[in-house]
C-alpha cells in the first residue's frame, strides 16, 4: 500500500535579491495513513515551506524541487487548479494565526456555509445545518452565538475551533496543523489537542502537527520528524524518539528543556551557540558547529537519513560508525 | 537586610478604555491589575504565572512606574515610589531594571549595540568619563556571553538569542537590584530559552539581584523561581513557595494550569485534556462577579458569585484566594 503521503528529495529555495535562500534540503519522507505525524524544529528548520511546497502554497519568489505523492500521485508544482481538488477536500491546512485563514468581513456562519456549498454542493438549508453541526463537533461553547459573530469578536481558542471545523468539513484525509496551539494559553491550548486527538479517533483523519514545541507533539503524535536547518535530523516513533534520541541534537534539545521534573537547583544543559543560517550550505553535518560529539569527518561528510523506511534513524556519521 | 526589598500593597492599575460611538463615545474601565499585595526579598526570585491579559505585564509595568497605579502603594527600600520627589524616583530607578519577551523589537535599530547597552550609564551615571563606559559596556558584553567586538553590530545583525543578551546587559549595566523580566525567553528558540535561563541565573548568583520572572510557561517558572505568584483576570489566585505550590496547589486555578502543561512525556495523552480547564476567560471588562474564576471553576458555589474571597494565609508565605481552598484537590 503506498503511504498518503511522499515526499521525495524535496527542496525549497527562495530568491532574495542576489542570493539564495534554502529553507528545505532534500528532504524525504513518507505520512502513513491514520498517522499523526510531528514535524519538531526550531524557527526557520523548514518544517512550513515543507507543507505549504506540497499543497502549491508557496509565495511568490520560491521554487521547489524534488516530488510529492499524494496517494501515488504527483502533486508537486502541479497547476494550481489541480491542486484545488485537494486542498480543502482530502488535505486541509490550520495555521497559528487562525485570523489568516478566515474573511474578517464575514460572520462565521456564512463561512462555513460557503465551504459546505462549494466541497459539498448542499443548499443553502443544508449547509447552514452543517455549520451548525461543525461548530457543535468541534465542541464550540455557544455555537448559535459564534454563527452569527465576526472572526474578531471571538478569542484566539475559539478562532482555532473555527479553522478546525472548517478544514473538517469535508472529512480530510489530511489535516496538516502548523503551530495550530503556539498562540493560545495553556488552558486552552489543552483544550484544542484534545480537540485534535479527538478528531482523530472519531475520524479517523491523518495529521501532521508542525511545532517547535517537543511537549506538544509528545502526546498527540505516533511518529516524530526532528528537522534542523532544513534537512531530517532523526526520524522515528514517539516513544523512540523521546527515550532514547538518536542525534545528539534531539538530546540536546531534550536535555535542554526544563520539565516539572527537572531539578531547579541545577543549571539546565543547554545547547551552546546558534542554529545555522540558511543562507549558507555547508558540507557536513549541519549541527557540527554545536555538536559536543563532533569528528573531523562530520565536518566534511554530510551524514543521509532516509526516513521513508520506517525505523528509528537519524542523520548522524554516530549511527554509521 | 531588615524587611523586603520590594511591597507592594493592594495594587490596581486600571485603563479607560474608549469605545466611539456614532453620537456618544464612552469610557469604560478595565481593570488590569486588581489588589495585589506581595513581598520581595534580596536575591529572590518571584515567578509570575497566568493566562493572556491577567495583568502580568502591566503589574511589572507598574512596579516601574512605568504606567501609574490607580491604587495602592509600590514601597521599594522603604520610599513609596509613586509619591516620592522627582530627583529621589530618578535615582532609584536605575535600581530598577526590565527585559521584554520580543529581543529585537526592544532595542533602538539605528543605533550600534554598545550604544544601547551604554546608554542607560549617560543617563543614570553621567559623570563617568568616556573610556569608563566603554570599558563597563565591554566587561557586560563579556558577562552576558557576547564578545566585546559585536559592540559596533546593529541589532538587526544579531540572532534573537543575542538580541535577549544585549537586552539583559543593558539592564544589568546600571547595577540594578530589581530585575523585572516580561516573558524574556517565550519568543526565543527551545535551543536558545535554556542559555538564557542560565544566564539570568547566573547573574543573580553573582549579583544578588532580584528578579520579578513573568512567564506564562509553567515549567521555565518552575526551573526559574523561588517562589510563585498565580494571576488570573487582574486578580492574585495563589501565591507559595515553589515547591510548595507545585506539589501542593490549594488554588482551582493553580491545579488546573499545572495539569494542563504537555510534558515531553510520550505516554501523556491530550485526550481527556480538554476537560481539564472547560471554558474560556471572560473579558476583563466585565469580570464575573464575586471570584473571578468561578465560571471556569469545577467546585464553584453559589457563594463564589456573591463573594469576593479573600487572600487567606494558609501557612508561611503561602495565601490562596478561594472561598474553598480546602476542597480543592491537592492531588
Ligand atoms: N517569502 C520568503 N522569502 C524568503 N525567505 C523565506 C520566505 N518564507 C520563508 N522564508 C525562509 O525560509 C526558512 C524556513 O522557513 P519556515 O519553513 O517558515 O520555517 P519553520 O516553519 O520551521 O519556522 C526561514 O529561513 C525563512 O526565513
Ligand atoms: S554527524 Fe557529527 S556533528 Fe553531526 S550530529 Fe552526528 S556527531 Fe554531531
Ligand atoms: S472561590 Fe469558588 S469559584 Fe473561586 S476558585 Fe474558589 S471554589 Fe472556585
Ligand atoms: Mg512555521
Amino acid at each position: 500500500m503506498s503511504p498518503l503521503l511522499e515526499i521525495r528529495g524535496l527542496s525549497v529555495r527562495f530568491d532574495v535579491g542576489d542570493a539564495t535562500l534554502t529553507a528545505v534540503r532534500d528532504l524525504s519522507f513518507d505520512i502513513a495513513e491514520g498517522q499523526c505525524v510531528g514535524i519538531v524544529g526550531e524557527s526557520g528548520a523548514g518544517k512550513s515551506q515543507t507543507f505549504l511546497a506540497a499543497l502549491g502554497l508557496l509565495a511568490e519568489n520560491a521554487k521547489a524541487e524534488g516530488s510529492v505523492r499524494y496517494r501515488g500521485r504527483e502533486i508537486l508544482n502541479v497547476p494550481r487548479r489541480e491542486l484545488d481538488t485537494l486542498r480543502g477536500r482530502r488535505i486541509a491546512m490550520v495555521f497559528q494565526d487562525p485570523l489568516s485563514g478566515l474573511t474578517p468581513t464575514l460572520r462565521v456562519g456564512r463561512q462555513i456555509e460557503e465551504a459546505a456549498r462549494r466541497h459539498l454542493g448542499m443548499n443553502a438549508r443544508q449547509a447552514r445545518a452543517k455549520a451548525r453541526e461543525m461548530l457543535e463537533t468541534v465542541r464550540m461553547p455557544d455555537a448559535e452565538h459564534c454563527l452569527d459573530a465576526y472572526p474578531f469578536e471571538l478569542s484566539g481558542g475559539m478562532r482555532q475551533r473555527v479553522m478546525i471545523a472548517l478544514g473538517m468539513i469535508c472529512r480530510p484525509d489530511l489535516l496538516i496543523a502548523d503551530e495550530p496551539t503556539t498562540a493560545l494559553d495553556v488552558t486552552i491550548q489543552a483544550q484544542i489537542l484534545g480537540l485534535l486527538a479527538e478528531m482523530r479517533r472519531e475520524l479517523n483523519t491523518s495529521i501532521v502537527l508542525i511545532t517547535h514545541d517537543l511537549a506538544v507533539a509528545a502526546g498527540l503524535c505516533d511518529r516524530i520528524m526532528i528537522l534542523y536547518n532544513g534537512r531530517l535530523m532523526e526520524s522515528g516513533t514517539t516513544s523512540e524518539v523521546f527515550t532514547s534520541p538518536k542525534h545528539p541534537y534531539t538530546a540536546g534539545l531534550l536535555a535542554s528543556l526544563p520539565s516539572l521534573a527537572s531539578d531547579p537547583a541545577t543549571d539546565l544543559p543547554a545547547i551552546s551557540g546558534q542554529p545555522p543560517d540558511a543562507f549558507v550550505t555547508t558540507p557536513g553535518c549541519a549541527f557540527a558547529e554545536r555538536c559536543l560529539q563532533v569528528m573531523d569527518r562530520c565536518r566534511i561528510e554530510r551524514p543521509v537519513l532516509a526516513a521513508h523506511e520506517g525505523r528509528h534513524a537519524a542523520a548522524c556519521h554516530l549511527n554509521t560508525k | 537586610m531588615t524587611g523586603p526589598l520590594l511591597t507592594v500593597e493592594s495594587l490596581c492599575v486600571d485603563y479607560e478604555q474608549r469605545r466611539a460611538g456614532l453620537f456618544s463615545s464612552r469610557a469604560r474601565t478595565l481593570r488590569a491589575v486588581d489588589g495585589i499585595s506581595f513581598e520581595l526579598a534580596e536575591g529572590e526570585t518571584l515567578g509570575i504565572v497566568g493566562e493572556t491579559g491577567c495583568g502580568k505585564t502591566s503589574l511589572g509595568k507598574a512596579i516601574l512606574q512605568l504606567v501609574k497605579a490607580s491604587a495602592g502603594r509600590v514601597i521599594w527600600r522603604g520610599v513609596d515610589l509613586a509619591r516620592t520627589d522627582a530627583e529621589t524616583l530618578t535615582r532609584l530607578r536605575s535600581e530598577l531594571q526590565i527585559v521584554f519577551q520580543d529581543p529585537l523589537s526592544a532595542l533602538n535599530p539605528r543605533m550600534p549595540v554598545g550604544e544601547i547597552v551604554s546608554e542607560p550609564l549617560r543617563v543614570h551615571a553621567p559623570d563617568i568619563s568616556a573610556k569608563e563606559r566603554q570599558a563597563a559596556v565591554a566587561a557586560m558584553f563579556e558577562r552576558v556571553g557576547l564578545r566585546t567586538e559585536m559592540t559596533r553590530g546593529y541589532p538587526n545583525e544579531f540572532s534573537a538569542g543575542q538580541c535577549q543578551r544585549i537586552s539583559i546587559a543593558r539592564a544589568m549595566i546600571t547595577q540594578p537590584r530589581l530585575l523585572v523580566c516580561d516573558e524574556p525567553v517565550s519568543a526565543l528558540d527551545v535551543s536558545i530559552q535554556a542559555q538564557i535561563c542560565n544566564l539570568l541565573r547566573r547573574l543573580q548568583r553573582e549579583t544578588g539581584i532580584s528578579i520579578l520572572f513573568i512567564s506564562h510557561d509553567l515549567s521555565v517558572l518552575r526551573y526559574m523561581s523561588h517562589r510563585v505568584m498565580v494571576l488570573y483576570l487582574g486578580r492574585l489566585m495563589e501565591i507559595g513557595r515553589r515547591d510548595e505550590l507545585f506539589d501542593n496547589p490549594r488554588h482551582p486555578y493553580s491545579r488546573a494550569l499545572i495539569d494542563a502543561i504537555p510534558e515531553a512525556d510520550p505516554n501523556q495523552s491530550p485526550l481527556g485534556m480538554a476537560d481539564a480547564l472547560p471554558g474560556e476567560i471572560p473579558s476583563a471588562l466585565d469580570p464575573p462577579s464575586g471570584c473571578v474564576f468561578r465560571t471556569r471553576c469545577p467546585i464553584a458555589t453559589p457563594e463564589c458569585a456573591r463573594e469576593r474571597p479573600p487572600d487567606e494565609c494558609i501557612a508561611e508565605s503561602h495565601r490562596v484566594s478561594c472561598h474553598h481552598w480546602r476542597q480543592a484537590r491537592s492531588q
